[in-house]
């Protein structure tokens, strides 16, 4: 039942030392290695890449569905039983395929958004990553518009969109041992945000993040770092920097103003 | 430019806040404000907001004044509230907040009304 994707990830897959990534794994089930975790990554990150591919003309960076292609593959890497015969591979791709799936269910426009203004913010995206890159800081409303060809009011009305694109139900990605870290350690930082719990009495909250949201958090209301400068340290685009502290806020104040439904 | 002030007083629930984020995005347009720095004006807007109505009681409305001068905008949020006089603790990330992606925040308990105020420069003016 060779379906084509089920093809292309064994294609993807060929690229991988198959001894090698044998015996990483049967290092990695023995002692549980984080270290051995992100070798593994490293490895199969070719697979996770060919089947993002398959998902990026739906609007969303190919960088971003690496990412959430990668969260598919860590559970894959931790779930992955040695004694089944069959490849890693093969075994990965549904849930690599399912993580990206769920994404874009889960990232669907939270408020009912008109087509023209979904489109317009899906070109704005791009283009404020063009123009950064052109002038080398982050552009004003007047050049956007400009470069698109509409009215400020327009660019304007399409960022007002981009909010409704941002409030999105945080609860999926909360801790545990779905949590990817595949980033460097990060010490410092992890000192100021324990910090940061004890102050705001946001403990279970802060804690149940993704580690990319607390860094990205950190980064930028401890660290002093802007969130272009975040973006190029994370090797992620200055408006997915955007997209996640605006998700990971609203999360945190969805408490605070709690009892408004019941109202 | 002159200094011009708009007032907007919305009422005092989250589902208006948007309200006061597309007032100062539009103004901060106006002061050509960069992409972030506006998504960051967005973010304290919204913060500030938050807080006051976090601390609402019987408030039905939310006052938020933008003034504008030359290369700035300053906003000052305020909510009717006669016997609640602890206004935003220094110690909270919310503060935090405020204080890292703005250029100056205060804070003031008046007789009968519980302020938050934030000042952003714009680096295009």
């Amino acid at each position: 039942m060779a379906t084509g994707v089920l093809e292309g990830a064994a294609l993807a897959g060929r690229g991988v030392d198959r001894a090698y990534a044998k015996d990483l794994f049967r290092r990695f089930v023995e002692h549980r290695d984080p270290a051995l975790r992100e070798e593994l990554v490293g490895v199969h990150l070719p697979l996770v890449e060919y089947l993002a591919r398959r998902f990026r003309n739906r609007g969303e960076p190919l960088e971003d569905l690496v990412q959430v292609g990668t969260i598919g593959l860590l559970k894959a890497i931790d779930r992955f039983d040695l004694d089944r015969e069959v490849e890693f591979s093969t075994y990965a791709t549904p849930t690599i395929v399912g993580e990206l799936k769920r994404h874009f269910r889960d990232k669907g426009w939270a408020v009912r958004v008109p087509r023209r203004l979904q489109e317009l913010n899906l070109s704005l995206n791009k283009v404020v990553a063009e123009l950064s890159q052109e002038v080398g800081r982050s552009p004003t409303i007047a050049e956007i518009a400009s470069k698109v060809h509409l009215t400020e009011e327009e660019v304007l009305e399409g960022l007002d969109t981009s909010n409704a694109y941002a409030v999105v139900s945080l609860d999926a990605p909360a801790g545990g041992d779905d949590t990817p870290s595949v980033s460097e350690h990060i010490g410092v930082e992890d000192e100021s945000l324990e910090a940061l719990e004890y102050r705001a009495a946001l403990g279970p909250l802060i804690a149940g993040l993704p580690e990319r949201e607390r860094r990205i958090l950190y980064l930028r209301f401890f660290g002093g770092m802007t969130q272009s400068q975040i973006a190029a340290r994370l090797g992620i685009s200055q408006m997915h920097v955007s997209r996640l502290l605006n998700r990971t806020l609203a999360a945190l104040r969805a408490g605070l103003l709690a009892d408004e439904e019941t109202e | 430019m002159p200094t011009s002030t708009v007032h907007l007083e919305i009422p005092a629930s989250g589902a208006y806040l948007s309200v006061a984020r597309a007032a100062a995005t539009g103004l901060a347009a106006q002061l050509q404000f960069t992409y972030e720095e506006i998504d960051d004006l967005r973010i304290a807007v919204d913060e500030a907001c938050t807080q006051l109505l976090a601390r609402r009681g019987s408030a039905t409305t939310l006052r938020v004044d933008y003034h504008l001068a030359d290369t700035e905008l300053r906003v000052d949020v305020s909510i009717e509230a006669p016997d609640r006089g602890d206004p935003l603790a220094k110690d909270t990330f919310a503060w935090q907040i405020l204080t890292a992606i703005t250029d100056e925040v205060s804070e003031r308990a008046e007789s009968d009304r519980l302020a938050l105020s934030f000042r952003k420069v714009g680096s295009r003016a």
